[in-house]
This record gives structure tokens, C-alpha cells and sequence, in this order.
């Protein structure tokens, strides 16, 4: 892979989409490197497929530019753009067999019949798809079609690709093959490309760099790492992994947690909303000694409310004054679950501790 | 198609229903094999001569080849023109496409014989009577709607994401319309098609006002035919327009499935 051209193989710029008085994408600014594999990750209807749409050309933006290597394409119609882009919905021609739908790219762009034939070939293989080639779409389950669409896509290597939730159709075990194999492929022909999802995971696990969004804004653009343990916003914080959340007041870099005294990085006064992920919280027994071998030095003293078994894990509900505190850890052969009613000493270290000016309210842990 | 067989009860109430409406057709079925020279029912004789006739009278021949030409290039012209319309009326979205929709319409919902007098007033001064130009012209009123009305709906269900699809393969607009929407829409246009022209060949009201001695369509002459003569000539071609009729709606059927088109 080359080193990270500046500004980006595709960048974007201030892009913004307006649907009458409704501001769909708002003011998105955002760079890929020549090679990367950018997630637009967020919730549903915020503004992932739009933007993907203006990147293509597919809708006109209301405003901001799309370069792709130093060209300003935002003018430029779709079919001159050469991105190739899956769509959320497949949109495979329903009049053309399998091996029709894969050529059409190719034979748009005029290549030869012998090396048509061998691409396509390629490419079905590549999706798994062999022996299907003859089937018309309709003759096709929901996952094989959205395989379709992204030999066809692929098969044209276009300088950007696009994919609207390329995996949504598949069940578990394909899918984490098919991530494999679209992380590899696109790896190995260098493609820059986007990979719209709402799926956490596969944003974490197979991209480069996950661009979170939210109501039509970019919350955060960085490393999955970075967003995990580095979280720009309480969005970001609780839409990427697990984590609890609560409002308390800090004074002095202190913040007040029922009787406890805990510290952790953000705003040293006022309200804070406080976030810690539940599986670097230690439970131990009340009794336990205050002192942490591992630095945990945050402790607050709560109850057993509820046990969960969950086989690799066990999680628990644990109240904290009014609070309650969710707890995740690895199940133990050595030890059984931890029983409600049990009083026990929450720890964690200051680093984990997240805080935010507090903004939104709400107590209660996320999922 | 659907595959599904209706209920025996249905079948027994359509049957009579059926009788009903195609019995006054059918009974030119055996009239045209009559060997008397008036009409009459039933015939005292059978032969094929009104047949003979039929073929070897200049006269007939005459307007038929005019029929079919005038159905030709009516449903050519409809097609040319309510295409482009109809993707400018589902495509663009704009505001008051309904209005320019129902303003389209709108001569369907006129009664034929005012429509008649209206183009006859017109196309007096402007030396259109009795033209073949002057028929298209005034059969283009009548069947554009027709054909807009389908293909509007051909469109409407056309698959909007597989044509941005090929967009983004590489095809510029002209080829996405050759190779997405035009094979989304065959269906359509072949119903279009076999109704213009059929409503064209079938037309008798507007063609009257149109027609002179020396250019005639074949159901305005049938029309003189029967006030002059009432000879079994006209049964004998009614019967082989039913022949043609039934012809192009089995074609239609075959390449584009009946009742996708029509029934939808
Ligand atoms: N043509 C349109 N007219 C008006 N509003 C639209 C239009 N297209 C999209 N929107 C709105 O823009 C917002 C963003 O839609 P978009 O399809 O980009 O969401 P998304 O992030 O892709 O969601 P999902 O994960 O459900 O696919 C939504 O609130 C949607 O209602
Ligand atoms: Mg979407």
C-alpha cells in the first residue's frame, strides 16, 4: 500500500444534502487515504446512504465538493465517475442472468469478449458463486443476490467503492467470510473504498478508519481503536461498544459517585455525564482489600441486583446509591456467579473513566 | 401468469356472461358463409364466395391496405411520442405533472362525434380532409392516451436502482435506457402497441368526418357498405377482422404476457 496522499485519495468537503427544510447531510468533511477502507458507521436514517449517494453522484448534493485524486467530481455524472457502489437494495437488472449482470460494467467499458468472460468468471468464483451463472436474480436468495452485486461491482475495479451494507442479507457465518473476503480483496487491488454499516462490529473489525455519524453530522473520524478508547462524544462512546452511563457532578477533577470519590479525564467542574465500559469494571467482595495491584483505583461499595449468565460471560446489575452500574466479566471455572443481595466493591482504573460535559439526561446503562 | 384455477361457481356464472357478449359476434360467423346475396340469418345455402369476394373486389383490399398503414404508423407515431412524455412525466417529478397528465387524458373522456366535428372544423381550412395525414393526425388524439396511460404505468414500475446501478457501471444515460429501462418496459410497450393499433383499426366515429370517396378506412366503408347493399360481404369481413384481432392479441400474449400488461 502506498503512503496516505494528501489531502486523500477521495476527499470530501463540507457535503450537504438538504431535502427541503430537512438537512439529511450536514456539512460532512472527511478524507480516505488511496487504499483505505472507510466506515460510515451510525444509526438508522443518519445519512449514511445519502452521502454515499452524493460521493456516486446518484443525488445532487445541496452543498460541498468531492475530489477523487486532485479532480473535483462534483459535476461530474455518475457514469464518468467509475466508483463502483453495492447498493443497500442489490438493484441487480432483473432481465439478466447472473454472468449478464457481472459483465455489464465491463461491457460498458468496451473490454474484449476473452477477457470479459475470464473477469467475470473471476469474480463469480470470488463471491462463491459458481454455477450460478445462469440464474436470473429472481432465482436467487437474498444473500446470493447481494453477492452479485458485489462481484459486479468489483469486477470493474473501480478507483473508489462504494458499499451500502454490502452484508446485511447474509447469516453470521457468511458474512464473517464474506468480510474476510471483501477486507482481502480490496487489500490486495488497493481499491479506496467506503463501507457503510450499522454494525459496530464490522466497523471495528475490517476498516481502516470508522467515521461515526449521527443526525446528519460527523460525530468522530479516527482509528476503530482510538474511537473505542479515545471517544470524542458521549454518542460516540455509547454507539461504538458497550457502556455505562450517568450523570454526576465533578469539583476539583473529582467527581462524587454516592459516597465514593472517583476521578477520570474531561471537564473538571460542573455536570458530567460519567461513562465506563462494563468490562474493565473489577467485581470483587466487599471485604476485599481497597488496595489495586492494577492501578484500579476508582472503588464504590454497591449490591448484587441482578446476575445474567451469558456463557462467556456474566453480567451483572449493580446498584450504587441510585445509580446502577453494569458489570461484565469473563466466567471462571474456579469461581460461580456472584449471587444478588451480595454486597460487593466495584473498581476500575482513572483512565477508563469517561466524562463529558453532561448534555443529554440519562441514567441508565447502554447496550 | 398466474397459475391458479378459479372456482367452478365462477365459471358457471362467467360462461352465460361470455355467451351473452360474443353471441352477436359469432353470428357473423355463419352469415359469412352464407351463399344468399342479402343478409339473412339463418342462411338458405352455404359457399365462400363473400369470401371471394372479399379478396378479389379492388374495393376492399383498398381500404384495408389504407387500415393497416394508418395503424401502422398511428401506433409508431403514438409510441415515438408517449414515450419521451411518459419518462418526462414519471421521471421528473415535477409539481403539476398530474395536470399535464390529465390534460393528456383528457380525450378519452370526450364524447367520439364531438371530438369528430371539433377535428373536421379544424382541419377543414387546413386542407387536411380526406388526407392519410390528416386520419394519423386525428387518430394520434385518440390513441396517445391510451399509450401514455401504459407506458406511464410500464415506467412507474421499472426498476428506478438497477438503472442507477448501471449509471455507476459506466453507462451513460442513452445506454441505460437501451439496456435497463427499455427491457423493464417491453411488456408495456407492447401492450401499448397492439392497443393503438388496434384502436386505430377499430375506429369508425372520428374516421367519418375524415373519409372521402377517394380515401377510406376499412370500418367507415364496412359502415357504407351495409347502408348501400347489406350483402353478406361485410360478415365475411368482419369475420377476418376478428381473425387479425384475436392474431395480434395472442402475439401480444405470447411475447408479453396478457395479463401482465393489460391486468395490472
Ligand atoms: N428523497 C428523500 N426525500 C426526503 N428525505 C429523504 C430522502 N432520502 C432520504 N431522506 C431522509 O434523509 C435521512 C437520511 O437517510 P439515509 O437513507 O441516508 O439514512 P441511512 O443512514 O442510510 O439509514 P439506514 O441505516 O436505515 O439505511 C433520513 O431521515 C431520510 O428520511
Ligand atoms: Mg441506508
Amino acid at each position: 500500500m502506498t503512503a496516505t496522499d494528501a489531502p486523500g485519495h477521495l476527499a470530501i468537503r463540507g457535503l450537504t444534502k438538504r431535502y427541503g427544510g430537512f438537512t439529511a447531510v450536514d456539512g460532512l468533511d472527511l478524507d480516505v487515504a488511496r487504499g483505505e477502507l472507510l466506515a460510515f458507521l451510525g444509526p438508522s436514517g443518519c445519512g449514511k446512504t445519502t452521502s454515499l449517494r452524493m460521493v456516486a453522484g446518484l443525488v445532487p448534493a445541496s452543498g460541498g465538493r468531492i475530489v477523487v485524486g486532485g479532480r473535483d467530481l462534483t459535476d461530474v455524472p455518475t457514469h464518468r465517475r467509475d466508483m463502483g457502489l453495492v447498493f443497500q437494495s442489490y438493484a441487480l437488472f432483473p432481465h439478466l442472468s447472473v454472468a449478464r449482470n457481472v459483465a455489464f460494467g465491463l461491457e460498458m467499458r468496451g473490454i474484449g469478449r476473452a477477457e470479459r468472460e475470464a473477469r467475470v468468471r473471476e469474480a463469480i468464483a470470488l463471491v462463491r458463486l459458481t454455477g450460478k451463472e445462469e440464474h436470473r436474480p429472481a432465482q436467487l436468495s437474498g444473500g446470493q443476490q447481494q453477492r452479485v452485486a458485489l462481484a459486479r461491482a468489483l469486477v470493474i475495479r473501480p478507483q473508489i467503492l462504494l458499499l451500502d451494507e454490502p452484508l446485511s442479507n447474509l447469516d453470521a457465518k457468511l458474512r464473517d467470510e464474506m468480510r474476510i473476503e471483501i477486507r482481502e480483496i480490496q487489500q490486495r487491488l488497493g481499491i479506496t473504498a467506503i463501507f457503510v454499516t450499522h454494525d459496530q462490529v464490522e466497523a471495528l473489525t475490517m476498516c481502516d478508519k470508522v467515521a461515526v455519524m449521527n443526525g446528519g453530522r460527523l460525530e468522530q473520524l479516527g482509528p476503530p481503536l482510538d474511537l473505542y478508547e479515545r471517544p470524542a462524544t458521549p454518542f460516540v462512546a455509547s454507539f461504538v461498544g458497550r457502556i455505562n452511563q450517568f450523570r454526576a457532578r465533578a469539583a476539583g477533577g473529582i467527581v462524587g459517585l454516592g459516597e465514593a470519590r472517583i476521578t477520570g479525564a474531561g471537564p473538571a467542574e460542573g455536570p458530567v455525564e460519567v461513562m465506563i465500559r462494563p468490562h474493565r469494571i473489577a467485581l470483587r467482595p466487599a471485604s476485599a482489600p481497597v488496595e489495586d495491584a492494577e492501578g484500579r483505583l476508582n472503588t464504590v461499595a454497591g449490591t448484587v441486583a441482578r446476575t445474567t449468565f451469558a456463557g462467556d460471560v456474566l453480567h451483572y446489575e449493580v446498584a450504587v446509591g441510585d445509580a446502577m452500574i453494569g458489570v461484565e466479566e469473563a466466567t471462571r471455572s474456579d469461581a460461580g456467579p456472584v449471587a444478588p443481595g451480595t454486597p460487593v466493591r466495584l473498581s476500575w482504573r482513572p483512565d477508563d473513566t469517561l466524562l463529558f460535559a453532561a448534555v443529554a439526561r440519562d441514567g441508565r446503562m447502554r447496550p | 401468469m398466474d397459475e391458479r384455477k378459479p372456482p367452478l361457481g365462477l365459471i358457471l356464472l362467467a360462461l352465460p356472461l361470455l355467451a351473452f357478449l360474443l353471441a352477436p359476434v359469432l353470428i357473423t360467423i355463419p352469415i359469412s358463409f352464407s351463399a344468399d346475396p342479402y343478409l339473412s340469418f339463418p342462411p338458405s345455402g352455404w359457399s365462400l364466395r363473400w369470401y371471394r369476394a372479399a379478396f378479389t373486389g379492388g374495393a376492399v383490399l383498398d381500404v384495408f391496405a389504407t387500415s393497416v398503414a394508418l395503424g401502422l404508423v398511428v401506433t409508431a407515431l403514438s409510441l415515438l411520442i408517449a414515450l419521451p412524455a411518459a419518462m418526462a412525466l414519471v421521471r421528473l417529478r415535477w409539481g403539476w405533472v398530474s395536470a399535464i397528465e390529465s390534460f393528456l387524458t383528457a380525450p378519452l373522456l370526450l364524447p367520439a362525434i364531438v371530438l369528430g366535428l371539433a377535428i373536421l372544423i379544424v382541419f377543414a381550412p387546413l386542407g387536411l380532409l380526406a388526407t392519410f395525414p390528416g386520419l394519423v393526425a386525428a387518430h394520434l388524439v385518440v390513441t396517445l392516451p391510451y399509450a401514455l396511460r401504459i407506458l406511464s404505468t410500464a415506467l412507474a414500475g421499472a426498476p428506478l436502482a438497477a438503472e442507477e446501478a448501471a449509471a455507476t457501471l459506466g453507462a451513460s444515460p442513452l445506454r441505460v435506457f437501451w439496456r435497463v429501462t427499455l427491457p423493464a418496459i417491453r411488456p408495456g410497450l407492447a401492450a401499448a402497441a397492439a392497443l393503438c393499433f388496434l384502436v386505430s383499426f377499430d375506429e369508425v366515429v372520428i374516421s367519418l368526418f375524415l373519409t372521402g370517396p377517394r380515401l377510406s378506412t376499412l370500418p367507415v366503408w364496412m359502415f357504407h357498405h351495409v347502408e348501400n347493399e347489406a350483402d353478406p360481404l361485410v360478415a365475411a369481413v368482419s369475420v377476418l377482422l376478428i381473425a387479425l384481432t384475436l392474431v395480434i392479441v395472442l402475439v401480444v400474449d405470447r411475447t408479453a404476457g396478457l395479463s401482465r400488461t393489460f391486468v395490472k
